[in-house]
Formats: structure tokens, C-alpha cells, sequence
């Protein structure tokens, strides 16, 4: 059964993947706690977000593997959304 | 023809075309007007120009929405129709209502006639797109309750397809929100914040699902694509129409009175609203190419492509240009609103129920086709009329533009009058691209009477 | 639609999972949303002051036991999908059950949450940034309930037996949905709950 044991093998993807999503999202919380802010902290979130969103991506919805655009389509509003953020933030430090 | 009962479409039909026909030379009286203000003054004074060319044409719309409900659902339910003797009566009571609505604006004063029909029983009388008596109201609302007890029962006793929910769902929000047009409060924030239940929902929500739903069924007559894949699609459109459009009501809410966040509910959701426009072009040229034969009705086919991509340039693209709420404060009732409109009615909803006259009058009239002739004469009157609708749009848009910029932009603001001066020229090129329209109009009405040349037949159908 | 399913998922390239029209859905409602972050961080930048403050009165442990909360729906759906990979549709129906009821939790903390604010006499008007707390996180939670009612179809039809190895991409429809809704809260929470 080969379609068994890989998706066995995924189960265990997801399960690390699932890891390391409550991991950031915990750092995220403590970053909240700390209540520090600034533009290190801004570019340190957004990039926690990038990988987590991209891990869901990847991982979650399965679109690694897929065929095609699609997946940039998705990183790409990633990063344009993030970037512009952290833009919007960066301007409103000045 | 599959169904006896779906031949009441055919006078639905025609009452249509003859109404826009009126609709259209009203239109050109007015744009006249624009330019030469005192043009058949006092017979016909702009205000009642303008009443009549809207009024008109929202009833002939749904004319034509009635006509391709009519056509459609029994052939989507596989049944005949519940009463088409209902059918021909409803038509008979709305021609006549509409006929005297009209008349009345003609022939006596707005104030004369808000007293004649009794409009101090119940005040409704006065507002833009609604100016109907009270009394014609009544008969509009008895009209659609008629009609949808009447469709309603065919579809629900007979096969219950996507194509007819979603367009049974449709007529039913049209008929409802229209109940928004007796809600005549006298605080005048609430009075436009429910007139545009009935105005915006109506063509940005549950017109949009007729447009879908009638597209989608001529879309699988047309090219015999799988009804499946096509059902999906208008699933997806239909969703994305009505997240966006329901609170991208908001786009009118910026500057009467309502709260501030509907600046920011209005321009977020509202600068969404081509998504489904988009996605609904996407979707009928994929479907034309994916096509599993070789329809006869050429004109059909073009009608269809065509109202997808105008749709998504008039109400998706032209309403977008001045839909955030820091464009719209400048743009605000310009020229640039008239230009969308115009382009985005026909694009949408002119082109849609001209879709379906186009697939289904030969079929009621013993064809699977027009012949040759006629359908090129159809063709021509569909590039006539689209292409002068869209340089009016573009006059519009030019004439917008400057008056906003002269009026209400530059340091040294001028008066609306003296910004009208600067403009005429514009209003000029608009008549002209009128009178190109109304040409193609006449060649419309022409093509159902040019017979010859080879007669359509189903060209080697399903090749697949 | 999905040829490919039932076989070694893991090692070849394959077409989109889910319905072809469910990924359009998401791309139009991935950008609605990117639009609403984006209007929150540049009306942000003209009210620093504001927001900063306005922040601080966010119950922000919710929030990160929300993010964790949905996070773990969407583990739970992707061992359904793997589930029904393998042909096990009653354990599919039951990790589906699960990740719906991780959405319950979500809902009723969120109620709590606005419950709370409602409370303190909190309103859209109250300011703009209370305004876009208000909107986003409003609009988040009708696709949370929206999610969970796709899910619930799917979960059902799965206990029925409507899927298997060989076609099941129904439950691939869903999940994608979910993952979406996952998503956009993996930005939202940040970004309104932490970032000053």
C-alpha cells in the first residue's frame, strides 16, 4: 500500500508543521507580553507570519506540489501584503 | 421550442424592444437638452426627459428579465409553465400600467400627478428612479408577486437546477427590496440610506444574479459544455457578488449623514465588486472555448461574450474609477456617474436580456436559428450599438473629468453653469455617438424581418 | 476533476486539490481581505498614537489561544484529507468532527470577546481603530461560521460513505476553505492584537 504509507509520512508532516505553527504563534504572544514594538520587531513579526502563512501554504493546503502558478499566486499576496504592512508601519514611525 | 408554455416569452419580448426603442429617443431628446436647453420646451422639459428615458428603461428590463424567466424556466424545470394564462394577463396589466405611468409624465404636470393618483394616502412619489405614482407601484409589486407565485410553482414541481435557483432567488430579492420604494421616511439620511436598497441592491445584488443565471443557461445551450462545470462557476460568482455588492452598498453612504466607517466598509467592499465581473468574462470565454459544438446563432454567442467582457468594463471597471471614497468626494454626481452608468446598464443588463432574445426569438419563432442575413444585420447593430456606447462613455468620461477638474479640483474653482459651457463640446460628441447608437437600434429591430441567405442549420452538432 | 488522487500523493506533481471554482473563491477572498490589512495598517500610520493606545484594551490572550485554536482545526483537517486518502472515510467524518468543534471554541471565545467590548460600550463609531477591530475581525468570523457549515456538509456526506481513495475531492473542497479562513487569521492576530 504505497498511498498508505505516504500519507502516514504526511500525517507526520502535518504534525511537525502543526509544531512549529504553535511555536511562533506562542512567540508571537510573548512578543505581545514583552510589549516591545519598533521597527525590528515589526520586520521579526511579518517574517514569522511569512513563514507560518507559508507552511499553511505549503503544507496545509497542499499546494507544494502543485502544478502551475499557484502557489506563487498565494506567496506573492504573502508578500506584497506583509511588505506593505511593514511599509505602513515604517511610515507611521516617522 | 421544448415547451408550449415558454412561447409567453414572446411578447415579453417584444414589448422590450419596443419600449427601449422609446427609451432611446428619449435619450437623445435629452442629450440634445444638454446642449440646446430650451429643445422642445415646454412640452417636454428635461426633467420629464430624463424620467422617461430611466423609467422606461427599467421597465423594459424587467420586460425582458420577465420574457427570459418565462422562456427558461420551463425548459430548466422540464415542465410547462404553472398558468401561462397568468402570464399573458400580467404582461397585458404591466404594458398598460407602464403605457399610463408614461403618459402621465408626458401629459401632466409631476405635481398634477402626484395629486391626480393620490399620492398624499401614501407619499412615495418624488425620488430619483422611483418617481412612479403610488398606484403604479401597487400594480409593479402585484405584477412581481404574480409572476413569481407563477414561476415559483413551476420550479419548485419540476426539476430544480442551479441555473433556476439562483435566478428564482434573484427575481424573489428584486421583488422584495422593491418593497424599500413605499418606505418614504421623512428624515432624509434615512430616506437615500433604504432608497438605495432598492437602487444599489437592485443592479450591484440581485440583478446580478439574473445576469448570471441567464448567461449560465444560454452559455450551456450555446457551446454544450457540461452543465457542472458551469454550475460551479455561477456558484462562485454568485457568492462573490454578494459579498461584495451587499456591503459595497456602502459606496453611497459616504457623504449623507451616515456613520464614517461606511467611507471604509464602502470603499473596501466596493473597489471588490469587478471581482465577480471579472471572473464572469473569464468564464464565458472559457466556456465558448471549451465548446462541445458549433451553435448556429452566431449573434447568441457574440451577445453573450460581449455582455461579459462590457459588464466587467462598465460596471466593473468604470464604477472602480471612482468608487473610493477620496475619488468619490470629488466625483460625486459628475459626469463620470453618468458615464458609468450608461455603460455598465448596457454592458450588463441591456446586453444580457438582448442575449437572450437573441438565443431564444428564433426558437419561438419555429427557428433553431435566424438566417444568414439576419443574423449579420444583428451583428452589425451589436458592434453599432457597443461600439458608439462605449465612446459615449468616453465623452462622459472626458466631460467628467473637466468638470471636476473646473468645478470642483482646481485652486480657482468656476460655477456649475459656466463649467456646463466649457464642457459642451463633449456633450456634443455624446448626441453624435447617440444617434449612432439609436442607428444600430433601428438595424436590430430590422434583423428580425430580414429573411435569406442560407438558412441556419445545426452546422455537424456534438463532435464530441 | 482530480485524477491523481489515490495515488502516491506525496512524490509527484498534481493539480490543485478541491474544486477548480473553491480556488478561485479563496484568490478573490485572499484579496478582499489583503485589501482590509492594508487599509488598517496605512490608516494605522496617520493615527499611530490611537491605535497604539486602543490596542493595549485587547484581550489578547484570546486572541493567541484563538490563533492556536484554529491553527489545530486546520492539523485536524489535513489528517481527514490523509484520512480519506487511505480510503477511511468514518476516520475521516471523525477529524473532520473535531476541527469543527475547534471552530465551536473559536466562535464562542469570539463571542466573549465582542460580548465584552459591546459591554464596555464599544461601537464602530467609537474610533477608527475600534472601527477596523470591529470590521475585521466581524468579517473573519462569518468565515469561520461559513468554514464550519462547509465542513459540517462535507463531515456528513462523509460518514455516508460519499468519498473514498478514488474521489473524495469534495473533502479537499472544504479543507481548502478552512485553510484559507486558518490563514487569515495567521496575519490578522499580529497584526491587530500585537504589532505597535
Amino acid at each position: 500500500m504505497k498511498a498508505d504509507a505516504a500519507t502516514r509520512r504526511a500525517d507526520v508532516t502535518a504534525l511537525g508543521v502543526w509544531l512549529a505553527l504553535c511555536g511562533l504563534t506562542v512567540a508571537t504572544w510573548l512578543v505581545g507580553q514583552a510589549g516591545v514594538g519598533g521597527a525590528a520587531v515589526v520586520a521579526a513579526l511579518m517574517l514569522s507570519v511569512l513563514v507560518k502563512g507559508q507552511m499553511v501554504v505549503d503544507f496545509y493546503m497542499g499546494l507544494k506540489r502543485v502544478r502551475g502558478p499557484w502557489r506563487w499566486v498565494v506567496t506573492g499576496w504573502l508578500v506584497a501584503v506583509l511588505t506593505l504592512i511593514g511599509v505602513a508601519y515604517w511610515l507611521g514611525g516617522h | 421550442m421544448q415547451y408550449r408554455s415558454q412561447a409567453v416569452a414572446k411578447p415579453y419580448f417584444i414589448a422590450a424592444i419596443g419600449l427601449f426603442v422609446g427609451q432611446i429617443l428619449f435619450g437623445l431628446v435629452m442629450g440634445l437638452q444638454y446642449v440646446w436647453g430650451d429643445f422642445l420646451f415646454p412640452e417636454i422639459p428635461f426633467n420629464v426627459a430624463r424620467m422617461v428615458h430611466t423609467n422606461l428603461l427599467i421597465v423594459w428590463l424587467l420586460f425582458g428579465f420577465m420574457g427570459a424567466a418565462y422562456y427558461l424556466v420551463p425548459e430548466e424545470s422540464e415542465r410547462e409553465l404553472h398558468s401561462p394564462g397568468l402570464a399573458i394577463l400580467l404582461f397585458w396589466v404591466f404594458l398598460i400600467a407602464g403605457a399610463l405611468t408614461i403618459l402621465g409624465y408626458l401629459l401632466v404636470p409631476y405635481a398634477g400627478l402626484a395629486k391626480l393618483t393620490g399620492n398624499d394616502l401614501l407619499p412615495t412619489m418624488g425620488r430619483e428612479f422611483l418617481e412612479q405614482p403610488t398606484i403604479t407601484k401597487i400594480g409593479i409589486v402585484i405584477v412581481a408577486l404574480g409572476f413569481l407565485y407563477n414561476i415559483g410553482l413551476t420550479i419548485l414541481g419540476g426539476r430544480k437546477t442551479v441555473v433556476n435557483l439562483v435566478l428564482l432567488t434573484g427575481l424573489t430579492g428584486l421583488a422584495l427590496l422593491f418593497l424599500f420604494a413605499f418606505y418614504n421616511p421623512d428624515n432624509l439620511v434615512k430616506d437615500k440610506f433604504y432608497w438605495w436598497w432598492v437602487v444599489h441592491l437592485w443592479v450591484e445584488g440581485v440583478w446580478e444574479l439574473i445576469l448570471g443565471s441567464i448567461l449560465a443557461f444560454v452559455l450551456i445551450k450555446v457551446t454544450g459544455v457540461d452543465r457542472e462545470v458551469i454550475e460551479k462557476w455561477l456558484y462562485v460568482i454568485i457568492a462573490m457578488t454578494l459579498i461584495t455588492g451587499i456591503i459595497g452598498t456602502g459606496h453611497h453612504y459616504y457623504w449623507i449623514g451616515t456613520p464614517e466607517y461606511w467611507q471604509w466598509w464602502g470603499s473596501i467592499f466596493s473597489a471588490m465588486e469587478p471581482i465577480p465581473f471579472f471572473m464572469m468574462t473569464v468564464f464565458a470565454f472559457n466556456m465558448v472555448n471549451r465548446r462541445r459544438r458549433e451553435h448556429p446563432n452566431k449573434a447568441a454567442v457574440l451577445w453573450a461574450l460581449g455582455t461579459a467582457v462590457m459588464a466587467f468594463l462598465g460596471a466593473g471597471v468604470w464604477g472602480f474609477l471612482h468608487t473610493l471614497a477620496p475619488v468619490n468626494y470629488y466625483t460625486h454626481g459628475t459626469q463620470i456617474t453618468a458615464a458609468h452608468g450608461h455603460m455598465a446598464f448596457y454592458g450588463a443588463y441591456v446586453m444580457i436580456v438582448l442575449t437572450m432574445i437573441s438565443y431564444a426569438m428564433p426558437i419561438l419563432r419555429g427557428q433553431e436559428a435566424s438566417d444568414e442575413r439576419s443574423q449579420v444585420l444583428e451583428m452589425w447593430s451589436f458592434w453599432l450599438m457597443t461600439v458608439s456606447m462605449v465612446f459615449i462613455t468616453l465623452f462622459l468620461t472626458g466631460a467628467g473629468i473637466l468638470q471636476v477638474w473646473l468645478q470642483r479640483y482646481s485652486t480657482d474653482p468656476i460655477p456649475f453653469m459656466a463649467a456646463q459651457e466649457k464642457i459642451a463640446i463633449f456633450y456634443w460628441l455624446r448626441e453624435i455617438a447617440g444617434v449612432v447608437f439609436l442607428i444600430g437600434l433601428v438595424l436590430y429591430v430590422v434583423s428580425f424581418f430580414v429573411k435569406g441567405g442560407r438558412p441556419a442549420m445545426a452546422s455537424a452538432a456534438d463532435t464530441a | 476533476m482530480d485524477m491523481t488522487a489515490g495515488l502516491p500523493a506525496a512524490t509527484e506533481q498534481r493539480s490543485l486539490p478541491g474544486d477548480f471554482a473553491i480556488w478561485i473563491f479563496i484568490y478573490a477572498e485572499l484579496l478582499v481581505f489583503g485589501v482590509f490589512f492594508l487599509a488598517y495598517a496605512f490608516a494605522r500610520s496617520h493615527n499611530v498614537e490611537l491605535f497604539d493606545a486602543q490596542q493595549r484594551f485587547l484581550d489578547r490572550n484570546t486572541g493567541a489561544i484563538n490563533t492556536l485554536v484554529l491553527i489545530t482545526s486546520s492539523f485536524l483537517v489535513v489528517r481527514a484529507v490523509n484520512a480519506i486518502r487511505r480510503d477511511a472515510a468514518a476516520v475521516c467524518a471523525r477529524w473532520l468532527t473535531a476541527a469543527i468543534a475547534c471552530g465551536g471554541i473559536f466562535v464562542a471565545l469570539k463571542l466573549g470577546e465582542f460580548h465584552a467590548k459591546f459591554a464596555a460600550g464599544v461601537t464602530l463609531s467609537t474610533n477608527t481603530f475600534y472601527m477596523f477591530y470591529l470590521s475585521l475581525t466581524f468579517f473573519h468570523f462569518m468565515h469561520v461560521l461559513m468554514g464550519m457549515v462547509i465542513l459540517a456538509v462535507v463531515a456528513v456526506k462523509a460518514r455516508r460513505g460519499a468519498y473514498s481513495a478514488a474521489s473524495h475531492t469534495g473533502v479537499e473542497t472544504g479543507a481548502s476553505y478552512w485553510h484559507m479562513v486558518d490563514l487569515v487569521w495567521i496575519v490578522l492576530f499580529p497584526l491587530v492584537y500585537v504589532m505597535h
